[in-house]
């Protein structure tokens, strides 16, 4: 009697242990391959000249511009619609940047922290300019500098399409698609 | 033929449709007007509702008509500006009116955000922007300046650039010096920046 108490006593333990080693296992054993860390969002200072070069330039793919600020509630609203956009064709047929016109100020803080919470990967610039008229006027001489705004050029550096405010983006899918073909086909 | 008839009835009653309610795609705002046109007077109701025209609020060397706004970043990084405005030109025979178009600003929080940030010109609102689509305003702030006869003079920003630290060029200044001073004025026009007016 005694001895088969022992013994359920013994295996009891055995049971207890048992049970214990996956735990501590789970515990201190590899644990789920963390998320890929998000690359530092880098916001680049632009100057007119160099929007210029960058927009006028004959290049191998089209180009999409999006100026737009912080400050700006419709630029912020159509902010998701352009990453989806960004996704679906810059690996392989489209480049795509933003053009901030916060304040400089903002370059290491108001403006990558939204691009982060957008997950954003497209290059990124602020323009760090005194005046903001010759920048707003090279882009399209009836731009008032009102924001969003939204150009798309061929890879001749021609405008094809532009718009003024929150983007449709089925509207400039289809401008897009004109030019390229979407990564999923 | 009854079919294609009531196709173009059908037709005609949706276009209809769309157009008396006033939908406008974004990014469509009328042209404002040339320089040198008039603008004709017009009548709008202060913060506290009681309606003032421009003729009664004219100053007898002319007026500033300013685009502002209560949320607007850029239009905030002017309210000192446009107060010393107000007052340096006061005493010129100039007055300056601001407008508010935005609808999502009611006259409460006009009124609260002048006496936060000191405003004492006078402040207009613009209930579904119809003087915002006469003067073609599409941004906070955005400057007109009309002579005695509502001859509109200048239009655009006030200044180069919302850091006040960074004024390369006060074109609303110089229209207005010029203009005081009977000379031609040089840059009419200029790019007003800043946030869109949240039309309704």
């Amino acid at each position: 009697m005694r001895f088969s108490r022992v013994v359920i006593a013994v295996c009891f333990c055995v049971l207890l242990a048992s049970l214990a080693v996956p735990a501590q296992k789970r515990k201190t054993g590899p644990a789920k391959s963390p998320a890929k860390p998000q690359k530092p969002i880098v916001v680049s200072a632009i100057d007119t000249d160099a929007l210029k070069q960058l927009i006028s330039e004959q290049r191998e793919r089209p180009l999409l511009v999006n100026f737009w600020a912080t400050w700006c509630d419709p630029c912020r609203d159509e902010f998701p619609d352009l990453v989806k956009i960004d996704n679906e064709y810059r690996p392989h047929s489209l480049d795509f940047i933003t053009v901030s016109l916060d304040d400089f100020s903002d370059i290491k803080t108001e403006v990558p922290k939204f691009l982060g919470s957008m997950k954003a990967t497209m290059p990124a610039y602020l323009l760090n300019v005194n005046d903001p008229e010759p920048a707003i006027s090279l882009v399209d001489a009836q731009w008032s500098g009102s924001l969003p705004a939204t150009f798309l050029y061929n890879a001749k550096g021609e405008v094809v399409y532009k718009h003024m405010g929150r983007v449709d983006p089925n509207e400039l899918r289809a401008a897009i698609d004109k030019l390229v073909k979407k990564t999923d086909e | 033929m009854r079919n294609v008839a009531i196709l173009l009835a059908f037709a005609f009653v949706i276009a209809g449709a769309v157009i008396g309610s006033g939908v406008r795609a974004e990014g469509e705002i009328p042209a404002a007007p040339a320089i040198g046109a008039t603008i004709e007077n017009f009548t709008l109701p202060d913060v506290s509702g009681q309606e003032h025209s421009l003729k009664s609020l004219a100053g007898k060397n002319g007026t500033v008509l300013l685009f502002i706004a209560v949320q607007c970043p850029v239009s905030n990084a002017y309210n000192e500006r446009m107060e010393k405005l107000a007052a340096d030109y006061k005493a010129k025979g100039v007055a300056v009116i601001g407008i508010n178009s935005n609808v999502k600003e009611d006259s409460d929080a006009v009124k609260a955000h002048a006496a936060e940030h000191k405003l004492t010109f006078p402040i207009l609102k613009d209930p579904g922007n119809k003087i915002a689509d006469k003067l073609g305003a599409s941004v906070t702030p955005e400057a007109y300046f009309i002579d005695p006869n509502n001859k509109l003079l200048y239009h655009g920003r006030i200044d180069n650039s919302r850091n006040e630290a960074q004024i390369e060029t006060s074109d609303l200044r110089n229209a207005l010096d010029a203009a005081l001073t009977g000379k031609a004025i040089d840059k009419p026009e200029a790019k007003a920046f800043g946030c869109t007016i949240k039309r309704a």
